[in-house]
């Protein structure tokens, strides 16, 4: 990765390369912090901090990590982190942390942070690293918020908490969606959102394990 | 690369890292706990002002609260309130577990709480002698797990102002409508009792509520329903608050 | 041979480099329709017979008759009878069908309760179709794969399994998600694991569960809420049940409930002659009813005080409910069913106790047959995997007990 520019560290992962659309990694928080979105942008600044603070701090230290000892030093790391920033927003943004409960400490076990530290701030400088940090973060924000959008609006009817269809509960006309509330409706939403990235980059689809053999005779002839 | 590996440095490594981070942990829960507490405290004020209808977005809730509502403990049991505890310290969900401080309800538990407190904070609006509203903690078993709120009834101690639930898991779309407006709205001027101050008739009804002692019921979730009946039952009757309620009965008689 | 000869002076446009290249899938759907499909198998290794997978399919659609009928009669009847005890008919086009073809709201009149219930399954029936038809189509045109007749099953097996006052914007969502997500999106018919009719059942039972559970659903008449038997029993045990309904009258099929899934009788016509032509498995059959009898019998012995669910006997259990209906013509899918014969009898096993434990302990769920269904076939693979390791251990052991110097030698 000898050509990584700044501009691309940080906005490949957005796109190209998503932590959770084609690494399908962070899925555990996605299901359960995004049935409205004003949860799904907190969790998911919650994660750039994190992820970019501990790609820096991880990078910095990175000459001086014994090898023994390295996922237990970025463990530590990454853990402090995620307490700060708990501690922050049960502070100064409690009706999220409410809402929020066990999964921002849940962020400690996303793998998204945990793969980054290991796999690029371990390798290269602190300002690349933090910049990486940054882009994957926002990789899995943005699939946050494109869940979180899915989902309230279809659940509830607004976005934000603002009434955009309005409910038959409240007068409104609108039937919701009780599904969409529920944490199993993230698995569809986000397995359509794959299903659609990877019509338009067919690159990003896997190869098949193994394909059905077409006709058996092939097969014998081989083997005799 | 060697030498990083060498015993010496690892342990040198593993020491300050530790020590760094926990001075950085521990600063940061420090620093911001006060302002945690205000918080937890904060939501709690407002839930109790919302469901005394006195809430207003935009003024300042802390405020509000001391002007209009005193707290208060009440000794279930008697009626009495218990001067002895402190209402601003005083934790009854906590008084709950403790065997010294609660009763076990073993074989009559309806609403599924295990153990009661034998005290309960209530919260008075305007004069606490000759309060407003009176707002009662109550909670029990709905479908999923345990539900949460306050019930606000008038001076009289029998007409029921609001009743609102501030933690509950119950299912979106139907039990989940406790929290919906116009279901909260129909509860305002309900009557909890009939003759026997003992003996709450306040219920939940399916298809249509047409006396003052029943609501409608949340359509298409009979256990929630149930449960929001057993346990308004339960909090208003021998069992809760109906020694404590009584006296106010009196009071409205009175001419108050 | 009119038809023959129009298809095949049609056919050279839909293959490749045709005009109508993209459209081989409808093409072929109405050739098969009229004639036995072109290719046969040629090699030695198969058996030559009649019946493919068109008719497979066509009989077990047409198995489905008896309880369909019935079950369009049952609704009229249930509605005409909320009617005759004063509550008013849902009004509409409906209403002025039914007036125009029976004359009124006379349950005695056979005739009435028909139409009337006809007006709300077939509306349902019809957008199934039409919206399934249609997804099924845009697939195979897609992924040039055929139509596959599957989708005649599918779509009435789940406007079957539905409550007849269900808004039919609903039945269009959900046969979208039971087709697309349920089947399309792993390859289409013969890669779902899923049922698809019970996976877009699903989706509506938890995305809009005031319109398919609950008491006021099941009988079309204004106002008029109606327990099905299951949440009677829930609510005030065996003998608030018994008091309305006799078991004869359940088995007969004259309770509220889904159109298709009231008369167990009818679904056993159905049964015998999927039985009879070998269609369904009768070991899944078997598994299911052994499942339900034995966990009910259970339940039964252990009691309850608080839960009147635990006192009801095993033959209740099989004749209210869907649990006939999916037992029939849900559970012997044989697509996302276990593919061996002792795992048949596991899984139907494995489907007739998840049942019965939803339907008595799950305080939240009613009825238990979908979700226990769609359970099984979670682990329908996996049965399999054991069923056929266990076997090839088996005959290894066979194998060295047999021919114990060839296996030292090699």
């Amino acid at each position: 990765m000898a050509s990584d520019t700044p501009k691309s560290v940080v906005f490949s992962p957005v796109f190209k390369n998503n932590p959770i659309a084609l690494q399908v990694l962070g899925i555990c928080s996605a299901l359960a912090v995004t049935n409205s979105l004003s949860v799904s942008l907190v969790m998911g600044l919650a994660v750039i901090a994190v992820t970019s603070f501990s790609n820096l701090f991880v990078s910095l230290i990175r000459h001086h990590i014994p090898s023994s000892i390295r996922i237990i030093v970025q463990m530590t790391i990454i853990a402090s982190l995620v307490i700060v920033v708990d501690q922050l927003l049960k502070a100064y943004a409690y009706e999220m942390s409410k809402q929020l409960s066990v999964f921002v400490g849940l962020i400690i076990t996303n793998c998204i942070v945990m793969g980054r530290a290991e796999g690029y701030a371990m390798q290269n400088g602190p300002m690349m690293s933090f910049l990486d940090g940054v882009g994957n973060g926002l990789g899995y924000a943005v699939i946050l918020l494109f869940v979180g959008f899915v989902r309230e609006l279809l659940g509830s009817g607004s976005l934000f908490g603002l009434t955009i269809l309005p409910a038959v509960q409240n007068g409104g006309w609108y039937v919701p969606n009780g599904l969409m509330l529920l944490p199993p409706s993230a698995f569809f939403v986000i397995g359509l959102l794959i299903w659609i990235l990877r019509s338009f980059h067919p690159d990003q689809v896997e190869k098949t394990e193994y394909r059905i053999v077409a006709n058996s005779k092939t097969k014998i002839k081989e083997t005799a | 690369m060697a030498s990083n590996n060498s015993i010496k440095k690892t342990l040198t490594v593993a020491l300050t890292l530790c020590i760094v981070c926990s001075v950085i942990v521990s600063t940061a829960a420090v620093v911001l706990r006060p302002v945690q507490v205000a918080n937890q405290e904060l939501d709690r004020r407002s839930n109790i002002l919302q469901v005394a209808q006195l809430y207003q977005p935009g003024i300042d809730v802390a405020e509000q609260f001391e002007q209009q509502i005193t707290a208060r403990v009440v000794n279930l049991e008697t009626g009495e309130y218990a001067e002895e505890l402190d209402a601003e310290t005083y934790n009854q969900f906590d008084a709950a577990k403790d065997p010294a401080s609660s009763r076990s309800l073993s074989g009559d538990d309806p609403v599924g709480l295990g153990r009661v407190e034998n005290f309960a904070t209530v919260y008075l609006v305007g004069d606490p002698e000759n309060p407003e509203q009176i707002i009662l903690p109550i909670r029990g078993q709905g479908l999923w797990g345990m539900m949460r709120g306050f019930l606000a009834l008038e001076g009289d101690g029998n007409t029921i102002v609001g009743l609102s639930y501030y933690d509950h898991s119950e299912t979106p779309g139907l039990g989940g409508e406790v929290d919906n407006p116009r279901w909260k709205a129909q509860w305002e001027g309900k009557q909890v009792y009939a003759d026997n101050p003992m003996e709450p008739m306040i219920r939940l009804v399916k298809g249509g509520a047409d006396s003052e002692y029943e609501a409608d019921a949340l359509s298409g979730a009979t256990l929630t329903s149930r449960g929001v009946t057993n346990m308004l039952q339960f909090w208003l009757s021998e069992m809760g608050f109906a020694e404590y309620l009584a006296r106010f009965h009196d009071n409205s008689q009175g001419g108050a | 041979m009119g038809i023959r000869k129009t298809l095949d002076n049609l056919e050279p446009h839909f293959h490749k480099g045709g005009k109508y290249e993209k459209f081989y899938a409808l093409y072929e759907a109405v050739d098969t329709i009229f004639y036995a499909p072109p290719d046969v198998t040629k090699g030695t290794a198969h058996v030559r017979d009649g019946i493919d997978l068109k008719r497979i399919m066509i009989t077990v659609w047409l198995c489905t008759f008896p309880a369909m009928f019935f079950g369009m009669y049952n609704a009229g009847l249930q509605a005409n009878l909320a009617i005759e005890n004063g509550y008013g008919a849902i009004g509409g086009w409906r209403e002025a069908i039914t007036l125009a073809l029976a004359g009124g709201h006379d349950p005695g009149s056979i005739w009435a309760n028909f139409v009337l219930g006809a007006t709300w399954f077939l509306p349902i029936y019809l957008v199934t179709f039409v919206v399934g038809g249609f997804w099924e189509v845009l697939f195979a045109i897609k992924r040039g794969h055929e139509v596959n007749e599957g989708f005649f099953v599918t779509s009435v097996l789940f406007a079957l399994i539905l409550p007849p006052t269900i808004p039919l914007w609903q039945v269009a969502l959900g046969i979208t998600f039971g087709v697309v997500i349920g089947k399309e999106i792993f390859g289409g018919t013969g890669k779902n694991f899923l049922n698809p009719a019970l996976t877009g059942r699903a989706f509506l039972y938890f995305a809009y569960p005031a319109q398919i559970s609950g008491d006021a659903v099941w009988v079309a008449a204004d106002g008029y809420t109606g327990a099905t038997p299951l949440s009677m029993v829930v609510t005030d045990g065996m003998a608030g049940l018994t008091q309305l309904y006799t078991w004869m009258e359940a088995f007969l099929g004259f309770i509220p409930g889904s159109v298709g899934e009231t008369s167990t009788l009818a679904i056993l016509i159905g049964a015998v002659v999927l039985l009879l032509t070998r269609i369904a498995s009768w070991r899944i059959m078997l598994g299911v009813f052994l499942g339900v009898v034995g966990t009910a019998m259970l339940f039964n012995a252990i009691g309850s005080e608080t839960n009147p669910m635990f006192e009801m006997p095993w033959y209740w259990h099989l004749v209210v409910g869907g649990l006939a209906f999916g037992l029939v013509f849900m559970a012997t899918d044989p697509v996302s069913a276990s593919m061996t014969n002792k795992g048949k009898l596991i899984f139907g096993i494995l489907i007739g106790v998840m049942t019965v434990l939803i339907r008595v302990v799950n305080p939240a769920f009613p009825e238990g047959i979908m979700l226990a269904i769609l359970f099984a076939n979670l682990f329908a693979p996996l049965i399999d995997h054991f069923i056929v390791q266990a076997n090839i251990k088996r005959r290894q052991k066979r194998e060295a007990a047999f021919n114990p110097v060839t296996e030292e030698t090699a």
